[in-house]
């Protein structure tokens, strides 16, 4: 068991849901309440990374963060460094590969906040900020756990995102399922059925987590 | 019907709700709605002109006349195609002069018909949400007052599903009285009540309405209803005004 690989996978998915969460509230807000007629095409945006295959989007990615590009060359110019191959780049590749799997439970959180109650907020005084912080969060309690847990098990499950953007660098953007890979290459298959193991331990924990919070019953403990 | 308009001072803001709490509230509306299958559905128009002074009013109509379109455009969370809004020397709404208060500056009372209270939030916070930015004493002066003339002082740290629908309603009342608006909706608040919490919950409101004189306008659709609450009741009837006066009279 290569423990480094599990740590810093580990870490990437805590930062990237962590970043996620902030990110991806004011995004879920936009998409629940824009009046905005093209806002369809923002969603379809938001959800792209759940269909196209992740070597395409780590290949746009690569682009996105080579020396070539705006956002490549501002990281260059600041840290002496490239994005691509680093932490980092990996962090930023993550956020984008995850980021449906924060906004759509969010958003269908939000939209399930009864529209009477975040009237009646406001006609006792209480600005959209206020409402959506004291009435409309605390309400969606449950989507958002379930958003952070499931960007977080789609983070440590990522391969073709990684491959492509951060390599295969131990300690670095070396994470359990390029290990896997990389055991099962090697032929060394009770080593990769151990990884195997954990990782499967991990997300369907994870995946409970979210399915558990879906019924009423355990999610009355988020509540109090 | 013939409405007579004063001279109004463009939205001239006011410090207090309770200045303006024994004005009149003024009113025309307008509001279409076309269908969304114009073949199916006749498209609907709201066309309402009224001056309403302090106490309640009934607004009486059958379902589809456009009495929650009515409260929901003075109250600022449907905007009118034209017209102009104003309570007192206070203008609200006004198309002509492009002014529109954003709802949550209003200081209007809504009682929605399922109420709305906030499942998360204890009775005492569901009652404090609209005075938050009192500080505390008067807070708690001013919520213990509206508790006890409400008697629910008993259910303070309750959840809003962990009371009764008549103590339910009275939390609603209480929720919108405490933050002194300067006029107050009710959208049928009491329909599902039986007589007696009905008759109590009324009395209640009427003497809070003698010592606070501002308009009350209060939807119905039970001829019952009119007969026992109101001095002054308007008929609806698709989206206009089609009789008003005192109930024995119109109904």
């Amino acid at each position: 068991m290569d423990w480094q690989a599990l740590l810093l996978t580990i870490r990437l998915s805590a930062l990237v849901a962590a970043i996620l969460f902030v990110i991806s509230l004011p995004i879920a807000y936009w998409i629940t309440y824009s009046p905005w007629r093209w806002k369809f095409l923002a969603e379809a945006a938001v959800g792209l990374p759940i269909v196209l295959p992740p070597t395409v989007l780590g290949f746009y990615l690569l682009i996105a963060l080579g020396t070539r590009s705006p956002l490549g060359h501002l990281w260059q110019s600041i840290t002496g460094h490239t994005l691509a191959f680093t932490f980092q780049g990996l962090v930023i590749g993550s956020i984008i590969y995850s980021l449906p799997f924060a906004v759509q439970p969010f958003a269908a959180s939000f939209a399930a906040v009864d529209s009477r109650l975040i009237a009646a907020s406001a006609t006792l005084g209480a600005s959209k900020f206020r409402t959506f912080r004291e009435i409309i969060l605390p309400l969606s309690k449950p989507g958002l756990v379930a958003g952070m847990a499931l960007s977080f098990a789609h983070t440590m499950g990522e391969f073709g995102v990684v491959l492509m953007v951060g390599g295969n660098i131990p300690g670095v953007t070396r994470t359990v399922s390029i290990e896997v890979y990389d055991q099962v290459q090697a032929l060394n298959y009770s080593a990769a059925s151990i990884t195997a193991l954990v990782l499967l331990g991990i997300s369907f924990s994870l995946l409970s987590l979210v399915y558990a919070l879906n019924r009423r019953v355990f999610a009355a403990w988020l509540w109090k | 019907m013939a409405v007579e308009m004063r001279d109004f001072a463009p939205n001239r803001a006011i410090e207090s709700s309770a200045e303006a709490a024994s004005a009149l509230l003024s009113l025309q509306i307008r509001k279409r709605f076309d269908a969304a299958d114009p073949a199916n559905e006749d498209s609907f128009e709201l066309d309402i002109a009224a001056e309403l002074s302090p106490g309640i009013t009934i607004i009486f109509g059958p379902s589809g006349a456009g009495k929650t379109t009515l409260l929901e455009c003075i109250a600022g969370l449907l905007r009118p195609d034209r017209g102009r809004i104003a309570i007192g020397n206070r203008l609200l709404f006004d198309h002509a002069l492009k002014v529109e208060v954003h709802v949550h500056q209003r200081g209007i009372g809504y009682v929605f018909q399922d109420l709305a209270l906030f499942p998360h939030l204890s009775v005492e916070k569901n009652i404090e949400y609209g005075i938050r930015e009192l500080n505390l004493a008067l807070r708690e002066q001013k919520s213990r007052t509206i508790l006890d003339s409400f008697r629910i002082s008993s259910l303070l740290d309750r959840k809003p599903n962990q009371i009764s629908g008549g103590e339910r309603q009275r939390v609603a009342l209480a929720r919108s009285l405490v933050t002194d608006p300067c006029l107050l909706l009710l959208d049928e608040p009491l329909a599902a009540l039986d007589g007696p919490t009905k008759s109590t919950i009324v009395e209640d409101l009427r003497i809070w309405n003698a010592a606070h004189r501002i308009p009350i306008l209060y939807v119905t659709h039970s001829r019952e209803e009119v007969l026992a609450l109101g001095n002054r009741v308007l008929m609806l009837e698709a989206g206009k005004i089609i009789a008003q006066g005192q109930p024995q009279k119109v109904i």
